[in-house]
């Protein structure tokens, strides 16, 4: 590491670089990939890698995975951005001397890979049952040290473990078909494995595919919905946390800009996104900027206090960097992402939400969801819902997505629960995948609902 | 150094298959008209399978420099991986002939100095700048790859190829009393000239341009024309159920080819031979001929997509759909997907057509249920445009492809995806 720090100092002199940052990380990663009963993959690897970004008021980059080749990217990334040079600005800061580390109970590097399998194999069969054509299961594991440096004079190891796990069925019967899932994960380790009730999950997937077979497709139009603690979360992850980014407000593709200081949801709702809670998926400790992780509070009571930010759009907006600069690899640039985002509780219990309903929807679990933060229009998927009708639940409906303008549904929510849950963990895209979770308490708002009656 | 590693493998008493790959790629990103970020990344690394006792082992290295020290530990740690594996090994590929693809490398790609690159980049900035107005922000990127590849197995396959990649996008967002959004994304083989960067930027503007005026519109059901990549969404659900690993594991709708899914003129083609083509390949990630695969035809479910190790599993012939990179194993992939040419002209239709919708992973590919968002449609009466989004789109892909009822008779291409328009049913929320 010694040489890298010399040899990046030294070319950095030549080509006149103002500012540049150096990721070194080493991945070890175990994954497996059960149907039927039958193994799919079984991986175990290694992989190092170098990333080197050069600032000269425009970016260059460049990466390899070979790290005889390392030199090589630090004087490309240098080249090009001597050659890039712009007149943008980023937030520099004084150096950051750190080592920090998650510490998992127990490692799952420590874990044999013969009782990772005979976990996918546990959980394959408890999923067995009439009326199953599929069941799968995936584990994976992957631990990440990352050394990263910069031209200020920050020196940052990290350590951070990762573990996921998830598994669901396709159910066939009634001349229909339909799956149904359950995901788990944290920066954690083996002791999240260890921790969870599998014979009760596995049930519970099993028996959700089987229903749904006899469950109608919802109404369309709009309507009244309750969402559960999962939609929550990826409602407020597609409805609000993209349009925050603050690359998408630089660009003028967010709907959001110049709306800081303004009211724009009801007055009972505030937004969190924290990359610091101990143990989610989508926590960290740095981000890939070398800034050290916050917790942000995006909105509080109704009004727009903050953005996500990294070095280059918090200098731009002339804002706090937030620690939100994240890459997928040393092989990415950061980008300006989420964490785990999640809606503070209020104070409604779930029987008053329901009684307040005359005629709407009880939509459950996410399936995914998609913005166009410039238009201000989204969508998200769930896996199941009920009609309400009158304060009270009734029949059981189909998977079916939703779709709202961000500013409508902020301002239409009528009730936010008091049953806080985060542990939603998924990955989301935006032309790299990050890992994040996300969540929130029931709440009651309005959105046009896609149903095939 | 493969060589090499050949060497040390055939002295083990294994199956063995390597697949190596050595590449770069350059991309530039604008924001705001201006080029912002841009980059230059190496890869290489060799992926390998082993198959012992009927059982496989699969790993990787990164990089091809090696000493023969390390090429020896990373065989012996692929068939240690075998031996406590129990992930079936049916059989590596035997060699066939391959078909020649023209057109998918482009010296001009490989060759491009770094420094000429990025002034293409610069002057797409310049010709942003040139054709914005003051209610406009555009952005957009340029992205330029090379790859050498190959693969070899201890049945005897040896092929090496090459290839070149370059990809131009472009966004439009349009300020003033509301906001519109428009993009344009396309893919190529060859380096593509200044004009084809100026068509992105205008495309997109006029998508932003009618995006602006465009507003919700009435709940409608009935006879929709949907454009190339509006179908690609909802062809995409139905397609999920052709991939042999699902029709293996039970998650497809369907067992066995033969099923009658649509009307007589829907013709659906996976074809790696296409010259130039984005997705075209001569042989797949195991070695297997790139092949032109009937998917539909004449309405009816002909072959699924198959890569060796499911087209075993099924008692099939693989069509050559194995894709992966050295990282992963091989997993079945589609190359370029072609929809046939129909005999209808839709191309002065008029009544309500949807270009873009979004949110395709929400739907349910085992039940074929969509609901997704309108990015931009429009509606022509009386030749006059009417645009609108912001509704959803909501359907069956199953029961969409049974009411198509014309084929546009214009194919269009977007990456490796070329459809000509199509009507059938559906409903708009």
């Amino acid at each position: 590491m010694e040489d890298l720090l010399r040899t990046a100092e030294e070319l950095a002199g030549r080509y006149g670089i103002l500012y540049y940052e150096i990721r070194v990380t080493r991945v070890t990663a175990s994954h497996l990939t059960m149907q039927n009963g039958q193994l799919e993959e079984l991986g175990v690897n290694t992989e190092v890698g170098i990333g080197v970004r050069a600032f000269n008021g425009a970016w260059g980059f460049s990466s390899a995975n070979d790290m005889s080749r390392a030199r090589d990217a630090i004087e490309t990334a240098m080249k090009i951005a001597k050659l890039s040079k712009g007149d943008s600005r980023i937030y520099l800061g004084d150096p950051v001397r750190d080592r920090a580390e998650i510490r998992p109970k127990r490692s799952f590097l420590d874990v044999d890979i013969e009782d990772k399998l005979a976990l996918v194999k546990e959980i394959d069969s408890l999923l067995r049952g009439d009326g199953i054509s599929n069941r799968s299961v995936y584990y994976g594991d992957g631990l990440k040290e990352s050394f990263y440096f910069n031209s200020l004079g920050s020196e940052i190891e990290t350590v951070v473990p990762r573990l996921r796990l998830s598994f669901s069925v396709t159910a066939r019967g009634n001349g229909e078909m339909q799956s149904y899932w359950k995901s788990f994960g944290g920066t954690a380790g083996w002791e999240l494995v260890e921790r969870m009730d599998l014979s009760r999950w596995t049930s519970f997937v099993r028996e959700k595919a089987i229903s749904l077979l006899h469950a109608q497709s919802p109404p369309s139009g709009e309507f009244d919905i309750i969402i559960d603690p999962e939609l929550t979360g990826v409602f407020i992850h597609e409805a609000l946390g993209h349009a925050v980014e603050a690359d998408s407000v630089k660009n003028g593709d967010s709907i959001l800009a110049g709306k800081l200081g303004e009211r724009i949801a009801v007055e009972g709702l505030t937004v969190v996104d924290d990359p610091t809670l101990p143990g989610k998926f989508g926590s960290y400790v740095y981000d890939d900027e070398g800034i050290k992780a916050k917790r942000v509070e995006i909105i509080k009571n109704g009004v727009l206090v903050n953005y996500l930010t990294d070095r280059e759009t918090s200098a731009l907006l002339g804002l706090e960097p937030n620690g939100h600069g994240r890459a997928q690899g040393y092989s990415y640039q950061p980008l300006v992402r989420m964490s785990n985002t999640y809606v503070e509780p209020g104070d409604w219990s779930f029987e008053e939400m329901v009684e307040e309903v005359k005629n709407g929807l009880y939509m459950i679990g996410d399936k995914g969801g998609e913005v166009d933060t410039a238009n201000g229009t989204f969508t998200f998927g769930a896996k199941e819902g009920y009609i309400i009708e009158n304060g009270e639940i009734k029949a059981q409906v189909r998977d079916v997505a939703l779709s709202g303008g961000i500013l409508d549904v902020l301002k239409n929510i009528r009730a936010i629960g008091n049953d806080l849950r985060i542990e939603f963990p998924g990955y989301c895209g935006k032309g790299q995948w990050v890992p994040v979770d996300d969540g929130g308490p029931h709440v009651l708002t309005r959105a046009l609902v896609g149903g095939l009656r | 150094m493969i060589d090499e590693l050949i060497g040390i493998l055939e002295r083990e008493n294994v199956e063995w298959e390597i697949y190596w790959e050595k590449g770069r790629g350059g991309s530039f990103r604008i924001e705001r008209e201006r080029l912002e970020r841009s980059q230059r990344k190496f890869h290489s690394g060799i992926g390998l399978r082993v198959g012992y006792n009927g059982k496989l082992g699969f790993s990787y290295i990164t990089g091809l420099n090696h000493e023969r020290k390390t090429l020896e530990e990373f065989v012996k740690r692929t068939v240690k991986l075998a031996r406590v594996s129990e992930v079936p090994f049916s059989g590596f590929p035997t060699p066939s002939r391959v078909p020649r693809v023209d057109g998918l490398y482009d010296g001009r790609i490989d060759e491009i100095p770094f420094e000429e690159a990025h002034s293409l980049a610069g002057e797409f900035a310049a010709k942003m700048r040139e054709l914005k107005d003051d209610s406009l922000t555009l952005s957009g990127s340029i992205a330029l790859a090379v790859s050498n590849y190959g693969i070899a197995n201890s049945n005897g396959i040896f092929f090496e190829g090459r290839g070149t990649g370059m990809s131009v996008s472009a966004y439009a967002v349009k300020r003033g009393e509301r906001t519109g959004s428009g993009s344009y994304y396309q893919a190529y083989r060859s380096l593509q000239p200044v004009e084809e960067l100026e068509n992105a930027i205008k495309r997109s503007i006029e998508e932003a341009e009618l995006s602006y005026r465009a507003r919700k519109a009435e709940p409608y059901s009935g006879e929709i024309l949907l454009e190339p990549e509006a179908f690609r969404a909802i062809l995409g659900i139905f397609l999920e159920n052709l991939f042999g690993d699902g029709v293996y594991y039970g998650r497809s709708r369907f067992s066995k080819p033969g099923e009658n899914v649509a009307p007589e003129g829907l013709e659906v083609i996976d074809d790696a031979t296409i010259p130039a083509g984005v997705g075209s390949f001569p042989f797949d990630g195991e070695g297997n001929p790139g092949e032109r695969t009937v998917l539909v035809e004449d309405g009816v479910i002909r072959s699924f997509l198959l890569d060796e190790t499911y087209a075993r599993f099924l008692n099939m012939e693989s069509t050559g759909n194995a894709v992966r990179d050295f990282r992963t194993m091989p997993h079945i992939g589609t190359s370029n997907v072609v929809v046939g040419a129909g005999r209808d002209n839709l191309e002065e239709f008029e009544g309500v057509v949807v270009k873009k919708v979004f949110g395709e992973h929400t739907a349910n590919p085992v039940s074929g249920d969509f609901s997704l968002t309108v990015e931009l449609g429009y509606i022509i009466k009386d030749g006059d445009v009417i645009p609108f989004r912001d509704n959803m789109l909501v359907g069956n892909a199953f029961g969409f492809l049974r009411t198509l009822n014309a084929i546009g008779r214009k194919v269009y291409r977007k990456g490796s995806f070329y459809s000509p328009r199509v009507l059938g049913i559906a409903k708009l929320v």
